[in-house]
């Protein structure tokens, strides 16, 4: 990890710990676009700050630990795929995106499929599609990556309530949107590779989501612990439970390491892995979480219901779980063969 | 030294461990009995010696060492992943015995003992005994003080490979009077002196890898006292910081050969289709890969000065635990054919293929070392900050 990967993380940090409520969308969304977040991922000659990929990953984690509802992760795969398509006003694009033009994407798989001049299809788990102008998606056969403008009529979007309070997703139907109407990213083999890449990115940062929101969850375990008495002692001191925190510390450990060693691979499958990983440890540090910290656990005033319901949520975006399992079985296969 | 060096110094070892890895020594050592495995041990041994790599941890001035961490940790990967024989035999006299001379001990102690070590004598270690495990501070084993000698008398446990080793990392009570890790003296024993007695223990594995130490009336001259009397304590920690995450590095990365072994199990019962062994076969890489992640963090943190108490634990605790999925898969995987007794196979230590014996051996590392139940104490109370347990209790 190099030094300027844990700078930015620091300084992320720093300004999560002082928002005081946590997943707050346009608080998020505001420090996001003031502090230049959106741009650390672009090369400096398209206008961003030049500092690759692991440092939208950086700022990521900081932003799980809020439990962040700006739609950070859909405008990083933006950046990303308007930086590798072949259109001339890129430079144009990012800055708007820089400057608070909101673009969103689908945080799940499939949905969309392309017939003749058209696009039709719903794409689900789109995050914050009301407040975006914009929507980055591809089709189901991998033919194309394009973005379109959400105020098309042909676009329509609905809200769903999710358990999970902290962000916002929507359902977003095409009835025939004319491929005319779009801007297109990559086509063909170009837009496999362009695919491959963002869903790389989709699950590095879910990765990272839970890797922050699981550390920041186990320390407001240990604090609970530590200040709550009972039997005339901090509940700390019993060793049954410090034994469970010292096992949550293990997965938050296990989780960040594999994700922070990823970073650089060019490799899908060892992404899916870091993926599958934290999201699975961030459940289960999640529901100890809530056990540990007994009644006021259920209490929707204390946030713990709030990390809870992430965490559940988080498995079922990006690459599922299955997917990710089975990729790593072909990897090893594929690597002793 | 650049990283293209150290790529330089990776492809110089590779090349070396391939042209002098004992050729087929897993075979060989399937179903060998002691005297054999001592024999494999040595030659390697000699090797290693002769090249540097066995004392690239020693400073520079001896034979291989000055080596940086940078480049120990080369050595270690290597070696796993040329799955070479793991030196079991020499493990303490190189790491225990010799960084304990280095950091602890006189000028005399290590120009008597050190060329000793190069010329393959083995030693083993001391500590725990019978009632003192976890709690090592509470050992009993006496030295007692008669002019110029220390006599000692007691017993230890747990001493790997003590029945071949010539010397002794010794921990011993001087005193019984203070707190317990204040009355602690270490001595450097020799296996030869009279009243020293070694009876190996039988292991679930059939292996006899450790071995009880008798002392009956055994005499230490005070001149093989390592620090003060009293302050054996401290030295003990510089003992078990010796070798401090480098055998992690070594055998996490061993694991990915495991994994392979895994499949070669599977492929063999034909379950490599079967889609609940695939999936959880896609639950262990992941966490093999993580292991591997965390001890290469956690050495890259020591190589930049930025340990923490606790960071060590953590890589153990984790090894522990994966190791342990690791291997009961592969009982798994091999049904009712893995319950039939098959080969044993001495020196590769974890990952042998014989999973039944693999699953029983992986409990030396959930046990020894600092049991996963003393590291979580440590996460908690160390790294997480929570408060220790009462000391109130005590016997009626």
């Amino acid at each position: 990890m190099s030094v300027e990967f844990q700078e930015l993380r620091d300084a992320v940090r720093q300004v999560v710990d002082g928002l005081d409520k946590l997943g707050a969308e346009q608080d998020y969304w505001h420090q996001c676009l003031e502090l230049g977040w959106l741009m650390v991922a672009a090369p400096e000659e398209l206008g961003g700050l030049g500092m690759g990929c692991e440092a939208a990953v950086a700022v990521q984690l900081e932003l799980g630990r809020g439990l962040s509802g700006a739609p950070y992760l859909p405008a990083v795969m933006a950046v990303s795929a308007i930086c590798d398509s072949g259109l001339d006003d890129k430079s144009e694009r990012l800055e708007k995106i820089f400057t608070g033009e909101a673009i969103t994407a689908a945080l799940v798989d499939g949905g969309l499929s392309a017939s003749a001049q058209t696009l039709s299809g719903t794409l689900n788990a789109v995050l914050s599609a009301d407040s975006a102008t914009q929507l980055l998606f591809w089709t189901d056969d991998q033919s194309l990556v394009a973005i379109a403008d959400l105020s098309h009529s042909a676009i329509s979007a609905q809200g769903r309530d999710t358990w999970d309070t902290t962000r916002r997703l929507f359902d977003v139907e095409l009835q025939s949107l004319p491929v005319a109407d779009v801007t297109v990213l990559a086509e063909g083999r170009s837009a496999q590779t362009m695919i491959k890449q963002l869903r790389m990115q989709r699950d590095l940062g879910l990765a990272a989501d839970a890797v922050g929101a699981s550390t920041a969850l186990l320390e407001m375990t240990v604090e609970h612990l530590n200040t709550r008495i009972q039997f005339r002692r901090p509940l700390a001191m019993f060793q049954a439970l410090k034994h469970r925190c010292a096992d949550m510390k293990t997965l938050c450990e296990a989780s960040e390491a594999l994700l922070i060693s990823v970073l650089d691979t060019d490799s899908d499958a060892d992404v899916m892995a870091a993926k599958q990983m934290a999201t699975s440890h961030y459940a289960t540090v999640a529901e100890e979480a809530l056990q540990l910290h007994g009644g006021i656990g259920m209490a929707v005033e204390h946030p713990c219901h709030l990390y809870l319901k992430r965490a559940m949520l988080n498995p079922h975006l990006g690459t599922s779980s299955a997917a990710c399992a089975e990729s790593a079985v072909q990897a090893l296969l594929d690597s002793v063969a | 030294m650049s990283e293209t060096q150290l790529e330089q110094f990776r492809q110089e070892v590779r090349g070396w461990l391939g042209d002098n890895i004992p050729q087929g020594w897993r075979a060989a050592m399937t179903n060998a009995e002691q005297p054999a495995f001592v024999e494999l041990q040595q030659a390697w041994f000699k090797k290693l010696v002769e090249q540097g790599y066995a004392t690239p941890h020693w400073p520079e001035g001896w034979h291989g060492g000055g080596r940086s961490l940078a480049e120990q940790k080369v050595i270690f990967e290597e070696v796993a992943r040329a799955d070479a024989p793991r030196l079991i035999l020499y493990f303490v006299a190189l790491y225990h015995a010799a960084c304990t001379l280095f950091e602890c001990g006189s000028q005399a102690q290590k120009d008597k003992y050190l060329p000793g070590i190069l010329n393959g004598e083995i030693w083993c270690q001391g500590f725990s005994e019978p009632n003192a495990g976890s709690d090592l501070a509470s050992l009993k084993t006496r030295a007692e003080r008669r002019g110029d000698k220390y006599i000692i008398n007691g017993q230890k446990t747990w001493s790997t490979m003590a029945q071949y080793a010539d010397r002794c990392l010794l921990l011993a009570r001087t005193d019984g009077s203070g707190p317990p890790q204040a009355g602690l003296t270490y001595l450097l024993l020799d296996m030869k002196a009279k009243g020293v007695s070694v009876r190996p223990i039988d292991q679930i594995t059939g292996d006899d890898e450790f071995a009880e130490i008798f002392f009956d009336d055994v005499e230490v001259s005070v001149e093989d006292r390592v620090g003060e009397e009293g302050n054996g304590w401290a030295v003990a920690q510089a003992t078990l910081a010796s070798e401090r995450g480098l055998t992690l590095v070594e055998l996490t990365q061993r694991m990915r050969g495991g994994l392979s072994m895994l499949v070669e199990t599977l492929k063999s019962q034909g379950r490599l289709d079967d889609p609940h062994m695939r999936q959880q076969l896609g639950q262990v890489i992941p966490q093999v890969n993580a292991a591997c992640a965390v001890a290469d963090r956690y050495l890259q943190k020591r190589i930049s000065d930025q340990e923490q108490v606790g960071d060590a634990s953590i890589v153990k605790l984790y090894y522990a635990q994966v190791l342990r999925e690791l291997v009961r898969l592969g009982v798994q995987s091999e049904g009712l054919a893995g319950q039939y007794h098959g080969g044993f196979m001495r020196g590769a230590t974890q990952e042998t293929g014989n999973w039944a014996l693999d699953f029983m051996n992986s409990y030396n590392w959930s046990i020894a070392g600092g049991s996963n139940e003393v590291q979580r104490n440590i996460i908690a109370e160390r790294m997480l900050g929570m408060p220790r347990e009462p000391k109130q209790w005590q016997l009626s």
